[in-house]
């Protein structure tokens, strides 16, 4: 886009003098306005703010939707629960006490109010005196925040119906808030905010209903593929085979494999859960699911729809239920002495015998057998 | 110079130009309107000269209050010398341009700069303010705006419940 080689100015000036005009016509530098919301006599606070975060946010849906606007180009707010919650305490401590914001006492300064200007002088001096306060709140702070975090991906709701749930939220605060109205203002005759919101709700609703399905942004596909890349996904099977024996809380191991027979080989503790039900599976906090299918396939494929629905406690088992028949349930003594590689095998047989498996007794190398009785390939990667 | 100030707009149309301002902000510039981030780089800038090594000891720190910034080519910077100029042409333009003393006594001063101090630590912490953040965020439906706008909101009201400022009676 060849607004990127603005200079920086040519869009950061404009954009602060239109938002400071607004800032200024709304009422939002004088502090007794402000002050008028948190008594809960005035709500241009809130009627303001929502109205702006919901036409914002419609304009951005609507927009995206036509391709109008590239969403991943926009710079989002990082997320970090613990720092935001006490932040916020601070910072609404401090809003109620000046009765300004950071952005209004701008504003309250630049219009000539001395408070405005001493709220000014206290922001700043706040800021730069965090790293002497930080040893007492700090520790709240994650060493490195979720970026990119957004509603839809965490709670795990289409994109359609939290756009929906804020827009019913900002229209049902204005209709109670024009009840108690009480600033002055300056309506012209035809303005109507009952049609505003009227509008409003309709792009919602129709936003709501053309995006019905869950949204996943390309940030979040890319952070996927990069846990895939890193195989953070997987459990092995003798890995898998040692929790199920120690009973491990919050285990939960999903069959997806298609048409299961009742008398099929399943590992125990295993629930069938076909493919197509995955994205629906209920999930609840602190489980630890891993999915297993024959050869892996169709399990990294439930582990992706999972993941994409924020699920991220999902493991994909190594090579799938051929996997487990080589690993857990007939293990092979290897042919090397080496020590690690017969604790290994010791340990295997352990989890055979437990799991009613037949461990074999000679390497495979060594067995002059019939090519039937040879372990099928061992698989790997299949996913 | 005893002409009525020009009345406010109507806090819904007020809340739709806001909306179109911020929108048009993530169209030409990709990023939301914001003030908190133009005092971390300012604040920023400040430490360099005075304590270089003040955010060094935690890199949730140094994350958010950035070193090094040229302030005169920093778009938040900027975008907030604007806000100053709009504000001002707006209040002067509506009559409500104050000049000299008379509006502000020693406690309601005070009082200004303590929220104001405590507004400059919280706004860290969060990664933001009420634009920054609770607007830009929530407009994004950035999961970390929508945590900090009922609780800062929340925590606001009770703090006026309990300690409002008298000096404040309604316009």
């Amino acid at each position: 886009m060849a607004l990127e080689s603005l200079p920086v100015a040519a869009t950061a000036i404009p954009i602060g003098v239109a938002f400071g005009v607004v800032l200024e016509r709304a009422g939002l530098g004088d502090p007794r306005v402000i002050a008028g919301q948190l008594t809960g006599h005035d709500f241009t606070v809130v009627r303001v703010m929502f109205g702006a975060i919901v036409t914002a946010m419609l304009g951005l849906a609507w927009g995206s939707a036509a391709g109008w606007i590239d969403p991943a180009r926009i710079a989002i707010p990082p997320t970090d629960i613990g720092a935001q919650a006490l932040g916020a305490v601070l910072f609404g401590g401090g809003f109620a006490l000046a009765a300004l914001c950071p952005g209004t006492a701008c504003v309250a300064a630049s219009s000539g109010r001395r408070d405005g200007l001493a709220a000014v002088a206290g922001m700043f001096m706040g800021t730069a005196l965090t790293p002497a306060v930080w040893p007492a709140v700090g520790g709240v702070a994650a060493p490195v925040p979720r970026e990119g975090a957004r509603l839809p991906d965490d709670l795990g709701i289409p994109l359609g119906a939290v756009v929906l749930l804020v827009t019913v939220a900002g229209v049902v605060a204005a209709m109670i808030a024009r009840r108690r109205e009480s600033i002055p203002a300056a309506v012209p005759r035809w303005w109507r905010p009952r049609t505003v919101e009227a509008v409003a709700l309709t792009l919602a609703v129709a936003f709501a209903l053309t995006d019905a399905q869950p949204s996943v942004s390309p940030e979040r596909l890319a952070a996927i593929a990069g846990e895939i890349r890193r195989e953070a996904d997987h459990v092995h099977a003798l890995e898998l085979a040692e929790w199920i024996r120690e009973g491990r809380d919050g285990l939960r191991v999903i069959d997806v494999r298609d048409g299961v027979e009742a008398g099929t080989y399943r590992i125990p503790g295993a629930r069938i859960v076909p493919l197509d039900s995955i994205p629906l599976l209920p999930v609840a906090r602190g489980e630890d699911i891993v999915l297993y299918s024959d050869g892996g396939a169709h399990a990294a494929q439930a582990w992706v729809l999972l993941r994409a629905r924020g699920v991220a406690t999902a493991r994909v088992l190594e090579d799938g239920l051929a996997g487990w028949e080589d690993e857990v349930l007939s293990p092979v003594p290897p042919t090397t002495p080496d020590d690690s590689a017969q604790t290994r095998f010791r340990r295997a047989r352990a989890l055979a015998l437990w799991f009613g498996g037949r461990p074999r007794l000679m390497p495979v190398a060594d067995t002059p057998a019939p090519a039937r009785v040879a372990p099928r390939p061992r698989r790997r990667n299949t996913c | 110079m005893t002409r009525a100030p020009r009345r406010w707009l109507d806090p819904t149309g007020a809340g739709m130009a806001l909306g179109i301002v911020l929108l048009a902000s993530f169209v030409v510039a990709g990023r939301g309107i914001g003030a908190s981030g133009a005092f971390a780089a300012a604040a920023g800038r400040t430490l360099d000269a005075v304590a270089p090594a003040a955010t060094a000891a935690d890199p949730a720190l140094a994350d958010r209050i950035p070193s090094g910034v040229a302030l005169i080519d920093d778009w938040i910077v900027l975008q907030l010398v604007g806000l100053c100029l709009g504000a001002a042409w707006s209040a002067w333009q509506a009559g409500r341009l104050r000049r000299g003393s008379g509006n502000a006594s020693g406690a309601r001063l005070l009082r200004a700069l303590a929220g104001g101090a405590l507004m400059g630590v919280g706004a860290r912490l969060a990664y933001g303010c009420t634009s920054g953040l609770a607007l830009s965020g929530g407009a994004l439906l950035a999961t970390g705006a929508w945590i900090f706008i009922p609780i800062a909101f929340g925590t606001a009201f009770l703090v006026t419940a309990l300690a409002r400022d008298p000096a404040l009676a309604r316009p």
